[in-house]
């Protein structure tokens, strides 16, 4: 606790060491905020909630007023395959999305209120990257002073990480259409922040909630558990814990420490007996939810069921629904097995290389599931860019930077006119709207794969730079 | 290119690798050249635009189900005769008369209901085109809007529907005559005379497969109008009680005489709108009268809205049955001034002479063409690329490929204005027969067409280029763009010596994303850029002013918000080393994925704006560099900067092209506002492009030359 609050303290005074930067950080933010209202009470004829970018079965706020009214009308809210998200959102964005009056001035009424609440959601995320942004400075200051390579010329800049990250996150306009192009993913996205901030600042309960709902709304943050563990372990992103040995005793390379980080199995079993509480209530409410019309196993079905057997195969960002398009039946199950195995195959490689950074191990990991999950949306880019922010330091010798950041913009630019060329003219054909997909995917490995490795370069330049010290 | 891009980084990271792989070597080899391989692409690139004419290959009819002319035409006198007495009937009216459009429509109703066919009216208001700005990244329907306009004015078309007899009715093919019931007009009555011969032939045929509608159009607020305003109705049914109850109000609160002319015509004519199946294709034939021609001619109009082209095979079709059945000569639109410079022939000369050589030295090199056909084809591709650059459509055609139907305009104009019956029935004949001839053609379709191209540039009616050749010539000239800036990028991030501090400090130095201040700066320009070109929707809503008003009005607001910018984003800080480079290498890397964007949206756009763009954006260096170094290069260089960024400027540009094209006589201010008025009146995405891509970067390129480094 001693600790926790010294660097609360700490922190504070480094807000108002850094009151400039903090002040734009408010600036930034309010007008990003302003932003997003004018584009809400303004949508003009943009369309976005059709966009297949931005609604994805699992996604669109269309099909869960579709699912709301037949619950309503009593029936299964799975029946006719409309909609397959959770019974809880259901309930809780159920009502906002019903129409009153007549058609028109309903749907323009449901859209608002859905589109605050994606508002508020994006508001919160923004708020919870940026404490968690501190929370990783803070100690990654730490470990730099603990190793003596702290200099002053790292803090001067102006604004820090968490706030940069902060801001990436809240005027990425891939975060701005699924606001505003009302889709459930900002819901799914502060779920998930709420899972890394849990962990990042030591609230297991907390990290077990966001873990359990974003779980439960979306599947593939899953495998998020092994970076909270790890987190909730060994603590926030650090270098890695030879060079602290080493710096014990004097030495690199001697492996004969008597000090260790340690690795407190006391927080993670308080995690994961929330998680378990939190798991039976969540299915508790899901079961009250569903149990009038519907059952447990249906849901699950239609939801887990429906993303990992890629059912629906109408066009979105993603690589699979072409693949699975394309693929005879009888290898259908097969290659089923292949493409998710692909995410559970890195898991272990990557936690035992990045073990002692745990946040930009959860970043790759929903980096690499949304370049493989079923049906990606514009939210998924829109999560893992904006968590990219929180390595900033880290990652300032990133090569390709500016490359990527091309292909970014002209990829999505492009995708919407090759699906127009497609859908609206008739005068492409699929393999347009494909190629772009691809080419889509190919930005994210080379995004993943550079930042992987100028992580790993910072951590060797770490150790060059605290064995040099040594040797003086 | 991104390829290249990406390797050109790598080469720049630290040589700890000694060898680095072949491929990544060829991308250092090729940045490290990057002028030589700018100049020798540019080069290539504007020669193979030039080359096209030569490289057009003869159309072909790659859908075997069309199998045009197999059929012997079933066209007789009786129905010339019949048709004749139609037109008649319609001529005779009184013009004058107040209720004529009334009495008219009613003749024309009359005839078609003799037919045994299904007749309907259309009521539509012409809608005023309307600014959707990005109505191209949305669905065609989504920026429609019904409101209630003024009920003043409103136009009815009449619609025939032949159902086939032995058909399910899913398919349809519409041929459109366009009329104004209001006046008399010979030409058009010939047009309703032929339409009327082949429509009555086919009310009576057996092997109809399809349904044919006939829209007779009324023109009196224009062809387009009223076909994309059938067509609207056709596809998007209103199911809203409250709307169509408007729409009923309106017409009924306003007009007797239609009620009238109801309430005679229950028995035959039914009041709702009368659909078939969905549209395999579409054909709008017009007569008009052209002095001075030797033969009967028909001309051939396709372009749609952003240059859109109906399939070739439907053009193939038309071509081959007005060739080789019916002998009309077959034209296509192309700029007479063309013909008149002399460096074409020149040019033209030279590649006949090359042509010759060549084929002296292997008679199996055939790529000679004969000057004349050189000439032409040159005139016809530069028409059709200009057409297509617009993204006006040139015909009623237009309204059908919004909604994905392959429609072309023939415009049949006869030798002479023919005083006899019998050379006048000829002549209907004829053309009866070739219209015959394609439904029929079309009739037996399976599937839509497909087969043939959807993207290609006409160099004479049998002649094209398709997409895979001519993008050729764009790729060339658009290759250097990414080459250039991973080399400026190179240049301007390379490690510095000096700043090489002592190894045991922590250095966070932000280097690698230096670029991105620099692509602060191409952001607000753009971001100006989209200001710009939202301004005209502002402006035109000023009442009672000149274009000549709007443009300075429009000029001046532009030039103040982008010294308004100029002001805020106003650094004081010293320029930094390789400040102007990264600028640069954004700049380019931004033009190149406009371009590209733009050569998948419309691509005649693309291909010019990049001739002009490129060398802009590879040229631009500081000035002050060019003055300092004092070499006939750096003179050499100047001149060419100074000279390209005066003719990038649109609006200097479009004058110049105009000049050249119809002389520098009169020059009006206001014509500039005008043509980008219609560009953005029909949704042309030229007019984006203009606003959102050249236009920025046009401004980035002066910026780069007057920075002060």
């Amino acid at each position: 606790m001693a600790t926790a609050n010294t660097e609360e303290e700490k922190s504070k005074s480094e807000q108002q060491k850094n009151h400039g930067g903090g002040g734009g950080f408010t600036r930034w933010a309010v007008l990003a905020v302003i932003f997003r209202l004018i584009l809400i009470y303004f949508p003009g004829n943009l369309n976005l909630s059709s966009r297949p970018e931005v609604s994805t079965p699992l996604t669109s706020i269309r099909r869960l007023a579709e699912g709301y009214w037949l619950k309503q009308s009593s029936m299964s809210p799975y029946a006719g395959s409309m909609y397959h998200g959770s019974p809880l959102l259901l309930s809780v964005l159920g009502p906002l999305t019903v129409k009153r009056t007549i058609l028109t001035y309903s749907v323009a009424n449901a859209e608002l209120k859905g589109s605050l609440v994606t508002f508020y959601a994006d508001l919160i995320s923004g708020i919870l990257i940026r404490a968690t942004g501190w929370k990783l400075q803070m100690t990654y200051r730490k470990s730099l002073k603990s190793l003596n390579l702290l200099n002053k010329s790292t803090d001067s800049g102006g604004l820090s990480s968490g706030d940069i990250a902060a801001l990436v996150y809240l005027w990425n306009p891939f975060t701005i259409v699924a606001c505003v192009g009302l889709s459930t993913s900002p819901v799914e996205n502060l779920f998930t922040i709420l899972t890394l901030y849990g962990a990042a600042t030591g609230i297991a309960p907390l990290a077990a909630f966001g873990w359990v709902m974003a779980t439960h709304l979306s599947l593939y943050p899953a495998i998020l558990i092994i970076p909270v563990i790890l987190l909730l372990g060994y603590g926030p992103d650090a270098p890695p814990s030879k060079l602290f040995r080493s710096k014990e005793n004097g030495k690199v390379g001697d492996d004969t420490s008597s000090q260790d980080i340690i690795f407190s199995w006391g927080r993670v079993l308080h995690l994961l007996v929330w998680t378990s509480m939190w798991s039976v209530y969540v299915l508790v409410l899901c079961s009250i939810s569903v149990k009038q019309h519907s059952s447990l196993q249906e849901m699950f079905q239609r939801t887990y069921g429906f993303i990992l057997t890629v059912e629906d195969l109408s066009p979105n960002i993603g690589v699979l629904w072409y693949f699975f398009a394309e693929v005879f039946d009888f290898f259908r199950d097969f290659f089923l097995i292949v493409f998710h195995s692909n995410i559970l195959f890195m898991i272990l490689p990557l936690a035992i290389r990045l073990k002692h950074r745990p946040c930009f191990l959860a970043f790759v990991y929903i980096a690499i599931s949304s370049m493989l999950k079923s049906y990606p949306s514009v939210g998924d880019p829109a999560l893992y860019l904006g968590l990219l922010g929180l390595f900033l330091d880290e990652l300032a010798d990133m090569q390709f930077s500016f490359f990527l950041f091309c292909g970014y913009v002209g990829v999505s630019l492009l995708s919407p006119v090759m699906h127009n060329l497609w859908i609206w003219r008739g005068t492409g054909n699929a393999n347009f709207y494909y190629a772009t997909a691809m080419a889509y995917a190919c930005f994210q490995i080379v995004l993943v794969v550079e930042s992987v490795s100028s992580m790993l370069n910072h951590d060797r330049k770490l150790m060059k730079l605290s064995a040099s010290k040594l040797q003086k | 290119m991104a390829e290249v891009e990406k390797k050109e980084v790598a080469a720049a990271t630290p040589p700890w690798k000694p060898k680095p792989r072949p491929i990544v070597r060829l991308g250092i080899v090729l940045i490290s050249h990057s002028l030589l391989v700018s100049v020798v692409c540019c080069t290539a690139g504007v020669v193979a635009l030039f080359l096209l004419p030569m490289l057009a290959k003869n159309t072909y009819i790659s859908e075997n189900a069309l199998m045009p002319g197999s059929a012997s035409s079933m066209l007789s006198n009786d129905d010339i005769s019949e048709a004749e007495r139609l037109a008649k009937d319609l001529t005779s009216l009184n013009s004058g008369a107040a209720d004529a459009g009334i009495e008219r429509r009613r003749v024309l109703a009359k005839y078609l209901s003799d037919l045994g066919v299904e007749v309907g009216y259309h009521k539509f208001e012409p809608h005023q085109n309307q600014f959707h700005p990005l109505h191209f990244f949305s669905s065609p329907d989504s920026g429609l809007s019904r409101e209630n306009g003024s009920c003043s004015s409103y136009g009815i078309n009449v619609v025939g529907i032949i159902r086939a007899p032995q058909a399910d009715g899913k398919e349809a093919i519409v041929l459109v005559t366009p009329f104004n019931f209001r006046k008399n007009s010979s030409s058009e009555a010939l047009s309703i005379s032929i339409g009327y011969a082949v429509f009555s032939l086919l009310s009576r045929v057996t092997w109809l497969a399809k349904d044919i509608i006939w829209l007779v159009a009324d023109s009196q607020y224009g062809e387009y109008a009223s076909v994309a305003s059938w067509l609207r109705d056709y596809h998007i049914p209103v199911f809203s009680a409250s709307s169509s109850h408007n729409a009923d109000s309106c017409f009924e609160g306003n007009n007797i005489n239609l009620l009238r002319e109801e309430s005679l015509d229950r028995t035959e004519i039914s009041s709702g709108f009368r659909r078939a199946g969905t549209m395999a294709a579409a054909l709008v034939l017009k007569v008009t009268d052209v002095k001075g021609q030797l033969e009967d001619t028909l001309s051939v109009y396709a372009e749609a809205s952003n240059g859109q082209m109906p399939n070739l095979d439907l053009i193939n079709v038309v071509n081959y049955l007005a060739v080789h059945r019916q002998g009309l000569r077959v034209k296509v639109e192309k700029f007479l001034s063309v013909l008149r410079w002399e460096w074409i022939w020149v040019l033209g000369d030279t590649l006949n002479f090359i042509g010759k050589v060549a084929g002296s030295l292997n008679p199996e090199w055939k790529f000679g063409i004969s000057t004349p056909d050189y000439v032409e084809g040159t005139a016809t591709l530069a028409n059709s690329l200009y057409r297509q650059a617009l993204g006006i459509p040139t015909g009623p055609h237009g309204a059908f490929r919004d909604f994905q139907v392959d429609a072309i305009t023939l415009e049949i104009s006869p030798k002479v204005v023919y005083t006899n019956q019998g050379r006048r029935n000829e002549f209907i004949l004829r053309s009866a027969r070739l219209i015959e001839g394609v439904v029929r053609s079309v009739n037996n379709l399976l599937e839509k067409f497909h087969q043939s191209f959807f993207l290609y540039l006409l160099t004479s009616p049998a002649k094209f280029v398709s997409v895979g050749v001519y993008m050729i010539g764009f790729a060339l000239l658009v290759a250097p763009l990414p080459l250039v800036a991973a080399s400026l990028y190179v240049d301007a991030n390379k490690p510095d010596p000096s700043s090489q501090g002592p190894k045991h400090k922590l250095q966070i130095n932000f280097k690698p994303w230096k670029w991105l201040s620099a692509a602060k700066q191409v952001f607000t320009v753009h971001a100006w850029g989209v200001f710009v070109s939202l301004l005209p929707y502002f402006i035109s809503q000023i009442p009672n002013s000149t274009p000549a008003a709007h443009s300075i009005i429009w000029f001046s607001l532009s030039t103040f918000g982008l010294l308004v910018l100029y002001l805020i984003t106003k650094s004081h800080s010293k320029p930094q080393k390789g400040e102007w480079e990264n600028l640069k290498s954004v700049t380019i890397s931004v033009v190149f994925i406009g371009l590209l964007l733009m050569s998948v949206v419309n691509f005649a756009t693309a291909q010019i704006g990049a001739l002009v763009l490129v060398p802009a954006c590879l040229l631009a260096q500081p000035l002050k560099l060019d003055i300092r170094d004092a070499s006939l290069k750096s003179f050499l260089r100047i001149a060419c900067n100074v000279f390209i960024s005066f003719v990038a400027f649109p609006p200097v540009g479009f004058f110049v092209l105009k000049g050249v094209n119809e002389g520098f006589g009169d020059m009006d201010v206001g014509e500039f506002w005008t043509w980008l008025e219609s560009l953005w009146a029909w949704n042309s995405a030229t007019y984006i492009y203009i606003g959102m891509v050249h236009l920025p970067c046009w401004v980035l390129c002066l910026h780069i030359l007057l920075h002060s480094c």
